[in-house]
């Protein structure tokens, strides 16, 4: 796709401004109706899907040119996907996340990507990794860890730690953790260890169109070799790569993530709990694993009208709406842990609100980014929840970061670790 | 003088001229503190083009015009005129109730038109129109909808000029305009059963002409005919009353009502002003004051058009439970008053005398916008003020009127006073003058500014004096209308 | 770029750097297609309105003012906007600077007893619905749905929508308003004004609050809107909607003083009677004429779709093809939607037993397939929360509304059948989307109690394909054509013609003064233009205040 091929789309976008909003349907505050970060903290219209579409129309057109203020525009995109579950409740075609990503991937194919974004890119082509840490590290984590590595050994299952559990030392654990629980399980499971690579999903959603499908030929040639069936990940922008854009290049891999592999134990009483963890805990969806974390549904095929002017697709299009996310996996798993007691937010499943780590957003705008954060925790706050638990390290490491910015005392925890406490 | 009654008979003919009119006896205690002055005629037109040629002629003389609807006696000054040489413009022999149309509940009536000729004439088409509480039997429906005086039906005024819709207004400048829906003013039988009809108020386009002729006290123009919205005539009907000692008591259940909109006639009076209004001469008046309960809801209930009796059973059944929550009794009498009897009463402009002045002869009002839950505060102020200028707060009559579907409430005082008693006289004006002052500064809303309530009000909002003035200098460009009222 | 530099960093020192824009990109986010929905003009394929100058976001009325009085001293216009809807909210012409009100977007207060709010303008329709429900209360929503600022229906524009029947059309709920004028000054009125709080929005004396909006309101060409309280009435409903099912099929089932229910009837006058009947008898929360906005021929099929978070448009044929879908659209054909809610049990006992009886007397039904209770329970948090409206471009992302009777429901009764079949030739020519004719949609109750209706016939068209989008404008002339000839006059396809020509900018005084001179009371439009010289006098605004000179 080119920018370009969404100037239909453009054109027929409404300009409603409920991209803006999580669905008007859910909508129980004025405190916290707003969806879209990027939005509700630069405030001009530009910075919603309905105001993107809009700039990417005048720089097709060549009405306006590139400036700070369109690359800020562009990625200050976290590409969490809000707008576009919200714009689908009522519209069946228009794809407002496909455009903001293919906005971002004009302007870096133009050279008008971050230096904050060129440094990561540059990471990653040297050290394989978006942290700029040493790629001979990447498999430390692993280190007493009895599990084949895959690029010696073969497995049907191959435990992807992705970068920031490699190199995160705080969160490590859930990886470590993660792999223990598949052993348990008699998973035949292995991981790749130092030579393990980024997923590449990160820097797709900064823009690195052409970097993301190298790392991701990469990682499938290797997975290839080492006979891997099926991909888990506790790393939800990893899940979402390889679950929704791998198979775009060909990967036929089943891919998970823990949260739903620890449900299904559960569910077939593999797993059981027996030390009570009391907490009041509320739980925040990943946009990479909740509403991005379709299916893939291959599709190929043409716009067709039918009653004159009614837009539709030859055959029928996949529609991803946030409808069918992996939402009821960890609620299930907090569910089953004794003491635990859930209690939901306001913008929850497909409307959640984003962490802020995303879209290279931490990265390049790092006061944005803790804004976001801190918006969330004040309505994890609101709930009367200890703690915030998610299933993405991202969005631990900016809910941590950000409360311990905000002198804040809310627990942050990744669902593994709670399942680690009450094993 | 000769001359410009000569033109004025040219206008509306030798009938239709009276020199050195008596206006009537006037009932305000104001006129001593702003002192009327007489006028040289008083006309009588008989239709809209008459009236046009008044007012360009007031305009080419510099003519002072007072409209005037209704009868005497009149209360509030502004039908007094307050410059020199006025004529006073008598509407009232324009009568006509022009239209009555049961489908769309549409009246279209002329200005001189009052509830004692328009209610009958409804009912007999299955209508009626929501009143305020004891009209005088000559006041003119539409120049107390103009007057934005309150309506006892809170539920059905979806704004406050309600029921007030389309108009045919003259403006001071003698151009005729109409306003809302008036353009339709279903001069053809065919028109009425196409819909094409003078429903909507306000408008048109993107000014509210008929808010500019609402409570201008006759200074902006004058109306000519009016479309007035109807409601249903109850086939089955029935009035309670809530009683308490302290009128705190009753805000939370009234409130109540409202929220639900429950109640058609709904408001709350207390003893002396049950009493003024059950009460035919002042010794039965000072027994009734000492028999019925300090403070009541007076609140209706009625049904009609499909299953009224059920609407009505369902609803008496919700209202006394609700009374229950908040300690109360729904009843259908307390003692000194019938709920049967006071519901002939309301459904009835008030006979005569007015009501307001059955005990002493006179009465002195002093009325302001508010909320429901300020009322016992104002009351307390009214009290304290009436102990201070000797007069007895046992007198002093409380109408609380919920309007706009209970959002405002109107807050009235009745003050009687012995209009032979001079000294009465001035304690009444020395405490209408301070507790005027006092409840403003407390935060009452004097919406409709009549005489000294004008000074206070525009004094303390330059901007919206000096837009009405502008608004004035657009309709009115020679100030011909009623000179020195409001802001003008 | 043309904003002066001194002039754009006197901007910017009021607002802050952050808050104020002239990148050409951002400029461009602030442009409204004409080639789209409810401008009541065109469509023009590929028009756009204006660029403005520089984008500001104010803060607080104190900057409003700040801004204003700067514009009178270096005569630029400004045109504030609080949700962007349409093109009514945009520039019409250069040298106007935009204000986006959305930083403004607080509730000041929830007066509970009084029921009233007291809202800024970037308050949306479902945010101060949200928190009026936590106190048992609720606020009409005008029919551009509850992303809409709340403010902005009630001062600027017409706040009519399927709840005026019981909530009240925002013309009557507006009550006082915090109003920066043209000049800069601001008026405060009724009780506001007065220093008495925001309950009253009339007096002292003859109301001001008539300047600020009559009918219509003047569409952002005369000051600026900062703050107002707006009236809301009982919400007998639990205080949060207790929302289920799967994106977009969302659904609310609510305690049993709730339903929604479809009643059609055999007859256009039966459907009028049943009106009427309605409001002589008081009951109703929200009347409408909603689902029909699809078309009378595809409507249910549509339900279907909206119901079924696995369907999309590409089911549409297939579902036309089904019978049962097939029966009930015909049995909806002439239909409306009615939510009652019981303020009691026993209330909503009589309410349901007189709504029977209304369709006894006129021989209606209830259609019994939109009461199935995912449909049902659909179709009420649809007509509650109204937050889905963007469904009006749901064909492929263009709308407008043609013809709108406005009046009595004798009035539209009358032609509708009428209207539809001209609208039903024209879709066989392929422009629009071929919906049935009637896609007539509009409240039951154009006013608080009803009385009125409005017949909007929706048409629906492709914004991106040339012919789509001219083959309409050829069916909008021929509405008008048609309007003019029967008598119903310039239909609402044409509405904002004196405000915007086909460039996107105010029309030639001429063209103006001739739509104008036609008007049956050219004398409102010289009224307006005497309020504008007063209260504008430096014609900061722009034509969608309409004005006729003398």
């Amino acid at each position: 796709m080119a920018l370009e091929d969404f100037a239909a789309e453009m054109d027929r976008c409404s300009q409603c401004s409920y991209c803006k909003w999580i669905p008007f349907d859910q909508v129980k505050s004025w405190r916290f109706a707003k969806n879209c970060p990027s939005i509700a903290y630069h405030n001009f219209n530009s910075y919603s899907a309905r105001g993107r579409y809009a700039v990417a129309r005048s720089l097709i057109k060549g009405q306006s040119g590139y400036s700070d203020t369109v690359r800020k525009i562009v990625f200050t995109c976290m590409t969490c996907g809000s707008c576009d579950v919200s714009c689908k409740v009522c519209r069946y075609n228009l794809e407002p996340l496909e455009m903001a990503r293919e906005l971002k991937f004009r302007l870096v194919e133009d050279g008008q990507g971050l230096d904050e974004h060129q440094a990561i890119i540059e990471s990653l082509n040297k050290e394989h990794n978006t942290l700029g840490r040493p790629r001979a590290e990447r498999g430390a984590w692993a280190d007493d860890l009895d599990v084949p590595r895959l690029y010696a050994d073969k497995a049907e299952v191959l435990f992807h730690a992705g970068c920031r559990f490699s190199y995160d030392r705080e969160l490590q654990g859930v990886a470590r953790t993660a792999v223990r629980l598949l052993k348990q399980a008699g998973v035949d499971v292995g991981i790749m260890g130092q030579r393990e690579m980024c997923c590449g999903g990160r820097v797709y959603s900064m823009g690195y169109r052409e970097t993301f499908t190298r790392f991701a030929q990469a990682n499938l040639k290797a997975w290839d070799r080492a006979g891997v069936k099926t991909v888990v990940t506790s790393c939800a922008d990893g899940y979402h790569a390889f679950k929704r854009l791998y198979p775009k290049l060909g990967s036929q891999v089943e891919v998970l993530h823990t949260v739903e592999f620890i449900a299904r134990l559960i569910k077939e009483g593999q797993l059981t709990f027996r030390t009570a963890v009391p907490l009041t805990v509320t739980y925040h969806d990943p946009c990479h694993l909740g509403r991005q974390g379709e299916p893939y549904v291959p599709w190929e095929g043409v716009e067709k009208k039918i009653k004159n002017q009614i837009v539709v697709y030859e055959p029928r299009r996949p529609r991803y709406n946030g409808a069918w996310g992996v939402y009821d996996p960890p609620r299930d798993i907090l569910r089953s842990i004794p003491g635990v007691e859930l209690v939901e937010m306001e913008r929850i499943r497909e409307y959640s609100w984003c962490c802020g780590a995303g879209g290279g957003v931490r990265e390049a705008y790092p006061e944005f980014s803790r804004w976001t954060a801190g918006e969330r925790i004040e309505e994890a706050r609101a709930t009367g929840a200890e703690a915030l638990v998610s299933a993405c390290p991202w969005c631990e490491r900016n809910f941590k970061d950000a409360v311990k910015a905000l002198g804040d005392s809310l627990q942050v925890y990744d669902i593994v670790e709670l399942v680690q406490k009450a094993m | 003088m000769e001359e410009k009654r000569a033109q004025l008979v040219d206008i509306v003919g030798e009938a239709g001229v009276i020199d050195h009119p008596d206006v009537g006896e006037s009932f305000s205690l104001d006129h001593e503190l702003i002192p009327p002055l007489k006028p040289c005629f008083l006309v009588r037109p008989q239709n809209v083009d008459q009236v046009q040629k008044i007012v360009l002629w007031a305009n080419e003389t510099q003519t002072p015009l007072v409209p005037m609807s209704s009868g005497a006696p009149h209360f509030r000054g502004d039908t007094a005129p307050t410059a020199p040489e006025a004529v006073i413009v008598d509407l009232s022999g324009m009568r006509r109730i022009l239209k009555i149309n049961r489908r769309h509940r549409l009246a279209l009536i002329e200005p001189g038109v009052t509830y004692t000729q328009l209610q009958p004439a409804l009912q007999e088409e299955g209508l009626r129109i929501i009143m305020p509480l004891l009209p005088r039997a000559n006041k003119s429906v539409i120049a107390s909808l103009l007057e934005r005086e309150p309506v006892m039906s809170p539920r059905y005024q979806w704004n406050l000029l309600e029921p007030l819709r389309s108009l045919e207004i003259v403006w001071g400048n003698g151009d005729k305009l109409w306003s809302g829906g008036g353009v339709f003013r279903g001069e053809r039988e065919e028109e009425w059963r196409m819909g094409l009809v003078p429903l909507v108020g306000p408008g048109p386009g993107q000014l509210d002409f008929y808010k500019f002729v609402s409570a201008a006290q006759g200074s902006m123009g004058i109306v000519t005919w009016a479309s007035v919205k109807c409601e249903v005539f109850p086939e089955c009907r029935k009035l309670f009353l809530v009683p308490a000692e302290k009128l705190e008591d009753l805000i939370d259940f009234t409130y109540q009502l409202l929220r639900f909109r429950f109640g058609d006639e709904l408001f709350i009076v207390n003893n002396a002003c049950l009493a003024y209004i059950l009460g035919t001469e002042p010794a039965e008046i000072v027994a009734l004051k000492d028999t019925l309960p300090a403070w009541v809801v007076v609140v209706s209930i009625t049904g009609g058009h499909i299953f009224p009796e059920e609407r009505v059973a369902a609803q008496e059944d919700d209202i006394r439970d609700i009374a229950q929550r908040f300690g109360l009794k729904l009843m259908p009498a307390v003692p000194g008053c019938r709920g049967s009897d006071l519901l002939n009463l309301l459904l009835q402009p008030s006979s005569e005398p007015y009501w307001k002045l059955r005990y002493k002869g006179g009465s002195q009002e002093i009325f302001f916008l508010t909320t429901l839950d300020k009322t016992p505060s104002f009351v307390a102020t009214m009290h304290t003020t009436a102990n201070e200028q000797r007069y007895p707060v046992p007198d002093i009559g409380v109408y609380l009127q919920p309007v706009h579907q209970g959002v405002g409430c109107h807050c009235e005082f009745i003050l009687p006073f012995d209009r032979q008693n001079r000294a009465e006289m001035d304690r009444t004006r020395e405490l209408f003058r301070e507790a005027s002052f006092r409840l403003f500064r407390q935060g009452a809303f004097f919406s409709r500014p009549y005489g000294i309530w004008a000074h206070m009000v525009y004094n303390a909002d330059a901007q919206t004096t000096m837009v009405t003035r502008k608004i004035k200098d657009i309709f009115d460009p020679n100030h011909v209308m009623n000179p020195g009222k409001l802001c003008f | 770029m043309t904003l002066a530099r001194n002039v754009y960093k006197a901007l910017e020192d009021i607002v802050g750097p952050e808050n104020i824009s002239d990148d050409p990109a951002v400029l461009d986010s602030y442009r409204y297609s004409l080639a789209h929905t409810a401008i009541h003009i065109g469509p023009y394929y590929d028009t756009f309105t204006p660029r403005g100058e520089a984008v500001l976001l104010p803060g607080s009325t104190e900057e409003v003012q700040a801004i204003v009085k700067l514009c009178n001293k270096y005569k630029i216009k400004f045109k504030a906007s609080s949700t962007f809807w349409s093109a009514q909210g945009y520039p019409s012409g250069e040298n106007t600077i935009q204000l986006d009100m959305r930083r403004m977007d607080r509730i000041l207060e929830i007066d509970e007893k009084n029921m009233f709010a007291v809202i800024e303008p970037g308050v949306i329709g479902a945010t101060l619905q949200a928190e009026a429900m936590k106190l048992g209360l609720n606020t009409h929503l005008p029919g551009s749905g509850c992303s809409c600022s709340i403010l902005a229906g009630a001062t600027s524009y017409f706040g009519s929508g399927p709840s005026n029947l019981y909530g009240g059309w925002h013309y009557d709920n507006l009550l006082a308003l915090e109003w920066v004028m043209p000049t800069g000054e601001i008026l405060r009125t009724g009780s506001l004004g007065a220093g008495c709080g925001w309950f009253c929005g009339e007096g002292p004396g003859p109301s001001m609050k008539g300047v600020a909006r009559g009918f219509l309101g003047a569409k952002g060409a005369m000051g600026v809107f900062t703050k107002c309280a707006i009236k809301l009435f009982a919400w007998p409903g639990p205080q949060t909607l207790p929302v289920e099912g799967t994106i977009p099929a969302y659904r609310v089932s609510l305690p049993d003083n709730f339903k929604a229910y479809t009643v059609a009837f055999p007859s256009w006058r039966a459907w009028a009677d049943a009106a009427h009947m309605i409001w002589d008898a008081g009951i109703g929360y929200l009347a409408h004429r909603q689902f029909n906005m699809f078309g009378r021929d595809l409507k249910f099929a549509m339900i279907k779709i909206l119901t079924d978070p696995t369907k999309t448009l590409g089911d549409l044929e297939e579902l036309l093809e089904d019978p049962e879908v097939q029966k009930v659209t015909q049995e909806s054909m002439r239909d409306f939607q009615i939510v009652l809610a019981g303020m009691t049990r026993r209330d909503m006992a009589w309410q349901e037993k007189v709504l029977d009886e209304i369709l006894r007397r006129t021989g209606g039904w209830k259609v019994e397939a939109m009461n199935e209770p995912e449909i049902h329970d659909w179709a009420l948090l649809y007509l509650i929360r109204l937050g889905h409206k963007n469904l009006n471009l749901v064909y492929a992302g263009g709308y407008d509304g043609c013809f709108g009777f406005l009046g009595a429901p004798d009035y539209g009764t009358t032609y509708v059948e009428e209207a539809a079949e001209f609208k039903r030739e024209w879709e066989k020519r392929g422009a629009i989307v071929e919906a049935g004719g009637d896609c007539m949609m509009g409240p039951i109750g154009g006013q608080g109690g009803g009385g009125t209706c409005l017949w909007e016939n929706f048409t629906c068209f492709d914004p991106h394909d040339k012919d789509s989008v001219e083959g309409t404008l050829e069916f909008f002339d021929a509405c008008t054509e048609l309007g003019l000839k029967r008598g119903w006059g310039v239909g609402m396809e044409k509405w904002n013609a004196a405000a915007r020509g086909p460039d996107g900018r105010t029309p030639p005084k001429e063209e103006r003064d001739r739509i104008h001179l036609a008007a049956p009371q050219p004398s409102v439009f010289r009224y307006q233009h005497r309020v504008k010289e007063a209260l504008n006098p430096n014609d900061l605004g722009d034509a969608y205040y309409e004005t006729l000179e003398d």
